[in-house]
């Protein structure tokens, strides 16, 4: 838990208007608390209700109704005192010329208007490079960013937050608007620090989507698609086929092209236990690196331990239901049974009790073990 | 009709305004272009799609703006005052009418209210499924003050501190009436959620 409930400001933590600390302070609470996060996908799913009604256009008699009465006001004006500016109203000459010069006009203020509805606003870009800042620019929806070799860039995601993307990167802007601000990310890094409602901000790469749910992390993908997320504050779920694996600050997870998301682990858990998930996760490894995995995995790898219950088949299952039992029982009212069938409360309860021992912030030397793992 | 090309060309709203003080028609249709859907479709949702009452709203809002508009020193927004005549005028009419409606009577959770949505220049959102229409008469169950913010929100799409003064109440109360109105539509209407933003279904 971390500090006061927030369920007050949600509403204002999805409009952004929040100060950067109050934003920050929600998504910490956010990242730990069950209870708001709940309260908060109902604020969402009103927000997207109301933002669905359409815009609807006025009738076209309206102007004459309200010339109607302006008429009226007009010539009550002149009768009586000091009620109106005493201006006669000029009248409408109807010659057609004026009439054609004036529907001109209109459609020039009514394109004006759709114009402004239309336009999506767009990030804005500062290039870096060995020098400091340079260019600056716009990127807009559908628009690439390509940084050379020894070029950075930093990107403001609309009012929510920073993105910082690193050399010989690809990266596009897919969409922004108020309920979704979405970069493919192609080829590269990129570090997001964003202030934003879970599941505002996504980064789609070739293996996985990476949604934001309130934190700071690196994201990399090689050219072959394969993916490395790492997170420093607050918590990300990456989703692909089919698999979801929410990462919290001081864990990793590798994501690979027709996989998806790897099993996450904590960046200082053991060489043998990253070695074994590599083999469940991507080379259908069997009993053999499971139970490597489970012998290596310390009381702190209960993340990892936790994401391998709904990743392995039903007699493994228990195997791994015992080992994290045994690190951590599931709390009062959960049974193995519901465990063991993957119930999806069951299966959340449990999660939300051993969060606690997972948060904490990211540590030293963990450049070098990612680095070893992308090998 | 060359002055009022530059107004447009220029953009400056100040000149369209004193141009409306001085009695200018062609100004006054100018401004009334420009607002009048965003007035009629607060109006419109405020009275759960009661087209000819959201008209006859609108109407006023207008006719009130244009001739009090001698008033208008400036002082604050133009937005600002013209939203402040709408939301008085819908809470005005609201409250003439009390007796006769049968909807958003003074509780949060009003009963589920018949088929309001039904009149031909509605098809568009019709069109758009079930899911604007029972929105639609969710929305005009609310208490008219949270009915207000949230029209105020989203299709004025004014910041907080805007609505605050357009209602003249402070931001606290902006927030909080705008949380009370999601939470109550997304318990009525929950199970009719929009398109997911869930990667995984893309």
């Amino acid at each position: 838990m971390f500090g006061k409930h927030v369920k007050r400001d949600l509403s204002a933590y999805a409009h952004g208007e929040l100060s950067a600390e109050g934003a920050e302070r929600v998504a910490a609470h956010l990242g730990g608390c069950a209870a708001c996060r709940a309260e908060f996908e109902e604020v969402k799913t009103g927000i997207r209700l109301v933002e669905s009604l359409p815009q609807t256009k006025a009738p076209d008699a309206l102007w004459e109704a309200v010339e109607a009465g302006l008429a009226k006001e007009a010539w009550r004006g002149e009768r009586s005192s000091g009620r109106l500016v005493r201006r006669p109203l000029p009248r409408l000459a109807l010659s057609w010329r004026r009439a054609a010069a004036f529907a001109s006009v209109l459609l020039l203020a009514g394109a004006g208007w759709f114009y402004y509805r239309s336009t999506r606003p767009a990030w804005e870009v500062a290039r870096i490079d060995a020098a400091g800042v340079g260019e600056r620019g716009s990127l807009r929806v559908g628009d690439w960013l390509e940084t050379d070799t020894d070029e950075r860039a930093r990107v403001e995601v609309a009012n929510i937050g920073q993105v910082e993307v690193g050399p010989n990167t690809r990266l596009r802007l897919v969409e922004t608007r108020l309920t979704e601000h979405r970069l493919e990310l192609r080829r590269g890094t990129l570090s997001a620090r964003i202030y934003a409602p879970p599941r505002l901000f996504f980064v789609d790469t070739p293996s996985a989507v990476a949604a934001d749910l309130g934190c700071a992390y690196t994201l990399e993908v090689d050219d072959a698609g394969r993916g490395l997320l790492h997170v420093t504050s607050g918590w990300v779920a990456l989703e692909a086929a089919g698999r979801e694996s929410v990462v919290p600050a001081g864990a990793a997870c590798l994501t690979k092209p027709g996989a998806g998301p790897g099993t996450p682990f904590f960046v200082d858990a053991p060489d043998e236990l990253l070695s074994a998930l590599s083999r469940l996760d991507f080379e259908a490894g069997g009993p053999e690196a499971l139970e490597a995995a489970l012998a290596s995995a310390r009381p702190r790898d209960t993340l990892t331990l936790w994401h391998l219950l709904s990743r392995v088949g039903e007699p493994e299952r228990a195997r791994v239901y015992e080992r994290l039992a045994a690190i951590s029982p599931p709390p009062e009212g959960i049974t193995r049974e519901q465990i063991l069938s993957l119930d999806r409360d069951a299966l959340v309860a449990w999660k939300d009790d051993l969060e606690g021992a997972w948060t904490t912030e990211s540590l030293p030397g963990l450049r070098r073990t990612l680095r070893k793992l992308l090998q | 009709m060359e002055q009022v090309v530059a107004m447009v060309e220029t953009g400056k709203a100040e000149a369209v305004i004193e141009a409306c003080k001085l009695g200018d028609r062609d100004a006054f249709r100018l401004l009334f272009e420009r607002h009048k859907d965003r007035v009629y479709s607060v109006a419109l949702y405020f009275f759960g799609g009661d087209e000819a009452l959201a008209g006859d709203v609108t109407q006023q809002v207008f006719l009130k703006l244009f001739t009090r508009i001698s008033q208008y020193q400036g002082e604050a927004e133009f937005t600002t005052w013209l939203y402040r005549l709408t939301t008085n005028a819908c809470i005005d009419e609201q409250r003439k009418r009390r007796r006769f409606l049968q909807f958003g009577d003074g509780d949060d959770e009003g009963g589920g209210a018949g088929e309001i949505f039904e009149h031909r220049s509605m098809d568009e959102a019709l069109a758009r499924g079930e899911l604007s229409r029972s929105v639609g008469q969710a929305v005009a169950t609310l208490k008219p003050k949270l009915r207000v913010v949230m029209l105020l929100k989203y299709f004025e799409e004014l910041s907080y501190e805007e609505i605050a003064s357009v209602l003249g109440c402070s931001k606290g109360t902006v927030a909080s009436r705008l949380n009370r109105g999601h939470k109550i539509l997304a318990r009525k209407l929950g199970h009719l959620r929009g398109p997911s933003v869930r990667a995984s279904e893309r």
